[in-house]
């Protein structure tokens, strides 16, 4: 049998099912024991949920922890509120037990919560359901669920996954995640994708189909979760199991070596990053720097912008990782396709040509300062901090970005706080615009990095998550090509570094023209590095000029394919 | 009693972040601290309330104040409101 569900975090998963289920939380046998009784059960089970949830929060790190961290403070406060501790007390002096009062009194606010029209409001309609749930297990002396003894090789089966739940859960025991409801953004998929479980969710009727101990094997690329998959799925699971085993095996000595070219010149291999959660995993592969760090994961999945202070500290943490090596941080890139309510982007008809990224900063100086304030402040002890504009299409757009810049510095100086007063200040180049001003743009940016994935769709006009026009986006067609050659060349002549963070820099067919036209240095995934670094490794500097050459000198998409294709 | 209109600044309105805030330095006051926002008077010391009120950037409310300390609170109030609480 295969159920299907949304793929929210890939790869493949065979294990052993255990189902979450919600514990049975009836109280119609508990008889009331008088007002003032009853107020004291209240009191000791709203004392006992503050107590662990303080205890849960102090255990949380990384990202996804933060992130739990806070929700779980909320509900602190939420019950800390006099209002509904009146509302409790009333009930329970009007004759109800207290789990009674517990159970209608969160029913109104949960009722109250999902009525607005606020999305960020009807979210905490959840919170309140966690909290009821827990106060009520707490009063009934149910255990709570507590995932931090699964047996190796468990497929977590639940409802859905709360932050109280998987408080301490060990990844490397879950095989993957499969919940009945919860989409791409939910706090599952959020997890699973931070901690690389493969998860599918909103699978309907999941927990009717599955039972504790059901084999399954789950599909986190393709949303498939297949009971008691046969001999020939099970197979296919081993074969691809092992493949990755072995290719990860062979990488390995790649780890510690430079990353050089066939003939011994270095280029830099740096990882993209798109939260602290990443450092470690960047650091075991052995990058050599950070070649993009996207600061949008502080600002999405919140009700409001992060402040200087939490930003400063986000930017230090990998500043800190990284001492000695590059830390490119790029600053916020976000527009009306991505949801983030408390900007106030709002939905637009063409979000890719719209309010977006440095657009956006520039329009709301305010708002811009206090990341470039936190960025500057955060390149104080190593200097190695280097902030980078996207989508940038101006000169003017960096000139007026540069002058906020040292406005900032002049503030923070003011202030007395320490931070870089050299740090570098460079732009994405991934629009058609700044590869035909990217001579101009050389004489004012400090460093370029080239993002194939933005410039690629802008040059071709494809929106590549349109299923009928995708084909048409590649990185090698003929105009994309000529693109990225004259914006390495001009950086070239102006003598300023230039990287590329896009997708292309891992893609072994773009990397001998790179290394030809002398891109300085490659931004990749983390779970990219290793494998870069081995092909780079390959080509020498007479075979991809060479072949560089031929490839400029073919007219299609297809026959600069065939071409390097004949070089493997 | 006394009172002032304030118009809230911050972006995302009172959300939880903000309304911890504002909950946590009001409370101290003796005063009964409410918010009167589109003919609705909400207890301004109960972030379950703030949070339901569905106040966004651009609102237009009225803080009233009433009890002993009533003027110092209603200048925290609307001093909390105009900085933006915190963001």
């Amino acid at each position: 049998m295969i159920l299907n569900g949304i793929g929210a975090s890939d790869g493949l998963g065979l294990g052993n099912a255990v189902c979450i289920r919600e514990s049975v939380l009836d109280y119609t046998g508990v008889i009331y024991a008088g007002a003032e009784a009853e107020k004291a059960r209240l009191l000791a089970a709203v004392d006992a949920f503050c107590r662990d949830t303080e205890r849960m929060t102090q255990k949380m790190s990384g990202q996804v922890g933060q992130h739990e961290a806070e929700i779980l403070s909320g509900h602190i406060a939420m019950l800390a509120d006099p209002f509904l501790r009146a509302q409790l007390e009333e009930k329970v002096e009007q004759g109800s037990v207290a789990e009674q009062a517990v159970d209608e009194v969160c029913a109104f606010y949960e009722e109250l919560f999902s009525q607005t029209d606020d999305e960020l409001v009807r979210q905490r309609a959840a919170d309140v359901r966690d909290i009821r749930n827990r106060l009520l297990g707490l009063l009934l002396h149910v255990k709570p669920i507590d995932l931090s003894a699964l047996a190796p090789h468990s497929v977590l089966v639940a409802p859905d996954l709360t932050p109280s739940m998987t408080v301490g859960l060990r990844a490397e025991n879950v095989a993957a995640i499969v919940t009945q409801s919860g989409g791409r953004t939910s706090h599952s998929a959020i997890l699973a994708r931070a901690l690389g479980i493969p998860a599918v969710l909103g699978v309907p009727n999941l927990m009717n189909a599955l039972s504790d101990g059901d084999r399954v094997l789950v599909n986190g690329g393709t949303g498939e979760v297949i009971l008691n998959p046969d001999a020939a799925q099970a197979e296919a699971y081993r074969i691809w199991n092992e493949a990755s085993i072995r290719e990860r095996q062979s990488l390995q000595a790649y780890r510690t070596r430079p990353t050089e070219n066939a003939d011994g010149r270095r280029v830099s291999l740096y990882a993209n990053i798109g939260s602290t959660a990443q450092l470690d995993e960047v650091s075991s592969v052995g990058a050599e720097g950070i070649g993009l760090f996207r600061t949008e994961f502080l600002f999405m999945e919140r009700s409001d912008a992060p402040g200087e202070e939490e930003q400063y500290q986000a930017y230090r943490a990998v500043a800190g990782a990284m001492p000695g090596r590059d830390v490119l941080i790029r600053t916020l890139d976000i527009g009306g396709d991505k949801d983030v309510p408390y900007l106030s982007v709002g939905k637009e008809e063409n979000p890719f040509l719209g309010y977006r990224a440095i657009r956006y900063c520039l329009d709301r100086p305010d708002f811009f300062s206090t990341q470039l304030k936190a960025l500057l402040r955060a390149g104080a002890e190593y200097q190695n901090v280097k902030i980078m504009l996207p989508l940038i299409t101006s000169v003017e757009e960096i000139r007026a970005a540069r002058a906020l810049l040292e406005k900032c510095k002049a503030e923070l100086q003011e202030k007395g706080k320490a931070f870089d007063r050299n740090i570098s200040l460079g732009v994405m180049i991934e629009t058609p615009a700044a590869v035909q001003l990217a001579d101009q743009l050389a004489k004012e940016a400090d460093f370029f990095s080239i993002g194939t994935n933005d410039l690629t769709q802008y040059t071709l006009a494809v929106d590549r998550g349109n299923a009928k026009v995708e084909q048409m986006y590649d990185p090698l067609h003929p105009a994309v090509l000529r693109s990225i050659r004259q914006v390495i060349s001009a950086a070239r002549k102006a003598q300023i570094p230039v990287g590329m963070c896009g997708e292309a820099a891992a893609d072994p067919k773009m990397i001998p023209l790179l290394l030809a036209w002398g891109l300085d240095e490659f931004s990749v995934s983390a779970p990219s590095v290793l494998t870069v670094r081995k092909w780079i490794s390959q080509w020498g500097d007479r075979q991809a000029g060479e072949l560089a050459q031929r490839v400029m000198e073919l007219v299609t998409t297809e026959e600069i394919h065939r071409e390097i294709e004949k070089m493997f | 009693m006394v009172s002032a209109n304030v118009k809230v600044t911050n972006p995302m309105g009172l959300h939880m972040r903000p309304a911890q805030l504002f909950v946590r330095e009001m409370t101290p006051f003796a005063s009964e601290v409410t918010i009167v926002h589109k003919d609705r008077t909400i207890n301004a010391k109960s972030i379950m309330n703030l949070m339901a009120s569905g106040i966004k950037q651009g609102s237009e409310i009225e803080i009233r104040c009433e009890g002993q300390d009533e003027q110092a609170a209603l200048e925290k109030a609307v001093a909390l409101i105009e900085s933006g609480l915190g963001e």
